[in-house]
């Protein structure tokens, strides 16, 4: 029997109480449990650094088992980027851990007076002095942890985390919970690590047929064109092509969206150079990361698991950085603070356009601060690590950044609901535009995935055309359904054009007897979609607060095959209203009563 | 000609499925801890595959040596346990060098599943191969773990 475990840090008490079966049949695991349990017991109004947020840890529904890609673990919190629901799904290898420790969910609570980590080890469960590891990067307290406590799986956040930068990161084996501040969360509640040591067996219904299901989605994955790019390149496998092809890119803070010196950051430059081997997240053999090495000249040493195509921008082309190790570098760094690589490219550009621009001088941030300068981009990662000079600020994400230096700085803001925005300029992307919108954690392209659908204009059971706002709505909001679904199971969400919805339904009977269909998946993922609003509605979210950054709705792309591309208000009105009509939402985004009703969530 | 698996931590990219495939194909249920070949992490440069094949390579299997019930035997390539005769005592599992017989009730190891390895099926990254056996490679897995201690 399988539970979920309690632990009050104020308290210093720890519940466990087993699983009702029924969040399993209505939520799966995952991120649809995590936001299931995140409702019941956190209250809206608190602000993300009081002691009585909550942060969810839940493995994903496959997690321990062997089924194709499915090691990814949900964390959930209330964010202190966002003031939203906060979601990060990570494939280190706590998930599978905790899955074998015999726990669905781990919900904390609570502040420890002293810095303080968490073991799980088993049905033990101990709340352990944590002052040695305090200050130490995220890779040394992992090792320091495992040195003192033996085998286990350690999840810790860096220094980023424990000075509350509003975008720190939760780190396990180099894979990072990394967007919305999961780690400022941690770090406020003086919660270093969690470790954790499983060895329960994890039954499974239909042994056989599991194995030669994984064999056969093994075959087929080794046997695509996807798996060479994965593992020769990486997930930045088409920057070159994005920019040649479709000019989203964004670039100097989003004023160009073709980048003209990215012949260093290209995958196909580095890949050859100083990749030394693939690196997989827990029961994946289609292995997107990379042990990238630089073995001479100034960033000698650098070891990170990378570079992932979104920080090839947010530290390289966003910050106007052609030099592919000074991004490598500043990659392991935001790994070893613990920060989101994402936030942190965004800020640093936004404060190299104040400096571009005589908003800011380079005095007052501490540090060289120039586009296109990667020893920039690297020192100014430590600054906000260290909230020293401007990091101090920069720390606090663009939004507050701005509205503090004031300025007109807000113009060069790039944020959705305070969270900086991923890879993709949506200016020539209407379906992630949309998605922006509509993310429930603020700027992201994970909630919907869409930039697989306007980039190739083909996507699952939908087609569109990337410069239109036709048929949005229903598009993005299917989509974000459909996402959850593998959130929720712990699929890696790269996986989809291979299992779509059609492989669950065998996966999950060989394993555990579950009988459902794809629509009772879907119906999961809208369900929990539901939630997340509710959630979000309560803790003051407005529909107002997540409109697109100004420049994205008023200057045009410049160059590029996506020149004169904008989003005008007038175009988000229309998306929005079309996904809230999608969604049965009133307006304002209010789910109506008999949409909860058939959810099954209208006592929530 | 003896065929074993030969580790090649080099390629290793520590997904840990070979360790996952193994406990389903064997135990048939999940639990990493389990499986008959495992996977030593070290910060993110460190992946290595160990199982055993090293002993039958060389051919002082010190767990065959120990067994007091005379429960290993060599059989064909792979060093195998029978069940029925083992106690559990762990003599074994003291004296592997690289920890890959473990007592779980009764010992377990690598019997390359008589000849079709499934966790070599399951790589694509040749991380693990059945071939041959090569001496460096072990001497190489061995080296690596001793830097680890």
């Amino acid at each position: 029997m399988s539970s979920l475990l309690h632990v009050d840090l104020s308290k210093g008490r720890v519940r466990k109480a087993p699983t009702p079966p029924c969040l399993i049949s209505n939520y799966l695991g995952g991120n649809g449990l995590a936001v299931r349990l995140f409702l019941e017991s956190m209250g809206p109004s608190l602000d993300a650094f009081h002691p009585e947020n909550i942060l969810v840890i839940s493995p994903g529904l496959f997690n321990g088992i062997l089924v194709n890609t499915a090691g990814k673990v949900a964390f959930l919190s209330k964010s202190p980027l966002s003031g939203t629901i906060a979601e990060s799904i990570m494939g280190g290898c706590i998930g599978s851990e905790l899955k074998q420790a015999g726990l669905d969910a781990v919900v904390i609570k609570g502040k420890c007076s002293n810095p303080s980590i968490v073991s799980i080890d088993n049905d033990e469960v101990t709340i352990l002095d944590g002052r040695s590891y305090w200050g130490e990067f995220s890779r040394e307290t992992t090792e320091a942890v495992q040195r003192d406590l033996g085998d286990c799986i350690v999840a810790s956040i860096g220094p980023a985390g424990e000075n509350l930068v509003r975008f720190a990161s939760i780190d396990c084996e180099d894979r990072q919970a990394g967007r919305g501040g999961l780690g400022a969360v941690m770090g406020s509640k003086n919660l270093k690590a969690i470790a954790v040591r499983g060895d329960k067996d994890i039954q499974i219904s239909q042994p056989e047929r599991l194995e030669a299901l994984d064999l056969h989605w093994q075959k087929i994955m080794v046997n695509s064109a996807a798996f060479v790019e994965d593992v020769k390149y990486g997930t930045g496998e088409f920057l070159d092509w994005l920019n040649k092809e479709r000019g989203v890119f964004p670039t100097k803070n989003w004023q160009e969206s073709v980048f003209d010196d990215r012949r260093q950051i290209d995958p196909y430059y580095w890949a050859p150079k100083y990749v030394s081997k693939c690196k997989g997240c827990v029961a994946c053999t289609k292995t997107c990361g990379k042990l990238f090495l630089i073995q001479c000249g100034p960033y000698a040493g650098t070891a990170v698991d990378g570079v992932e195509y979104e920080t090839l921008y947010s530290l390289g082309g966003e910050c106007g950085n052609p030099d592919i190790e000074a991004v490598a570098r500043a990659n392991e760094l935001c790994d070893q603070y613990g920060m989101d690589t994402i936030s942190a490219g965004v800020v640093i550009g936004f404060a190299m356009e104040l400096v571009q621009r005589g908003i800011l001088k380079e005095q007052e941030i501490g540090a060289d601060c120039r586009f296109g300068d990667g020893a920039s981009v690297v020192k100014m990662v430590e600054l906000i690590g260290r909230r020293k000079g401007m990091g101090r600020l920069l720390g606090e994400g663009v939004q507050r950044a701005s509205e503090a230096i004031g300025k007109g700085s807000d113009h060069y803001a790039m944020h959705v609901r305070g969270m900086e925005p991923p890879a993709y300029d949506v200016r020539g992307m209407r379906s992630m535009a949309l998605s922006l919108m509509t993310s429930p954690r603020g700027a992201d392209h994970l909630r919907s995935g869409a930039y697989a659908l306007d980039l190739t204009g083909k996507m699952w059971k939908f087609s569109t055309d990337r410069l239109t706002n036709d048929d949005k709505g229903r598009m993005v909001k299917e989509l974000e359904d459909f996402m959850i679904v593998y959130d929720s199971l712990g699929v890696c969400k790269f996986s989809r054009k291979f299992f779509w919805l059609e492989a669950f339904p065998d996966l999950l009977d060989a394993c555990f007897g579950m009988k459902v269909t794809e629509a009772n998946l879907l119906l999961v993922g809208e369900r929990v979609s539901n939630l997340k609003q509710l959630f979000n509605l309560r803790s003051g979210w407005t529909k107002e607060a997540g409109y697109l950054p100004k420049r994205v709705r008023k200057d045009p792309i410049k160059e590029g095959v996506s020149e004169g591309a904008v989003v005008s208000d007038e175009d988000m009105h229309i998306m929005l209203d079309d996904y809230m009509r999608s969604r049965d939402w009133d307006e304002g985004g209010v789910p109506k009563k008999s949409k909860l009703r058939e959810l099954g969530i209208e006592d929530l | 000609m003896t065929k074993c698996i030969v580790p090649y931590p080099e390629n290793c990219t520590g997904c840990r499925s070979c360790e996952l495939i193994c406990t389903l194909h064997h135990e048939k249920l999940s639990n990493r801890r389990k499986a008959r070949i495992r996977i030593v992490k070290s910060g993110v440069k460190v992946d290595i595959p160990v199982v055993c094949s090293q002993c039958t390579a060389c051919g002082d299997a010190c767990c065959l040596n120990v067994c007091p019930e005379e429960a290993i035997s060599l059989s064909g390539e792979a060093v195998i346990v029978n069940e029925e005769r083992c106690t559990g005592c762990g003599a074994c599992e003291r004296s592997c060098p690289f920890g890959v017989i473990r007592v779980f009730g009764t010992a377990k190891k690598c019997d390359l599943c008589s000849g079709d390895p499934v966790c070599v099926k399951f790589c694509p990254y040749g991380a693990i191969r059945y071939e041959e056996p090569k001496p460096e490679q072990y001497q190489k897995v061995a080296e690596m773990l001793e830097a680890l201690k």
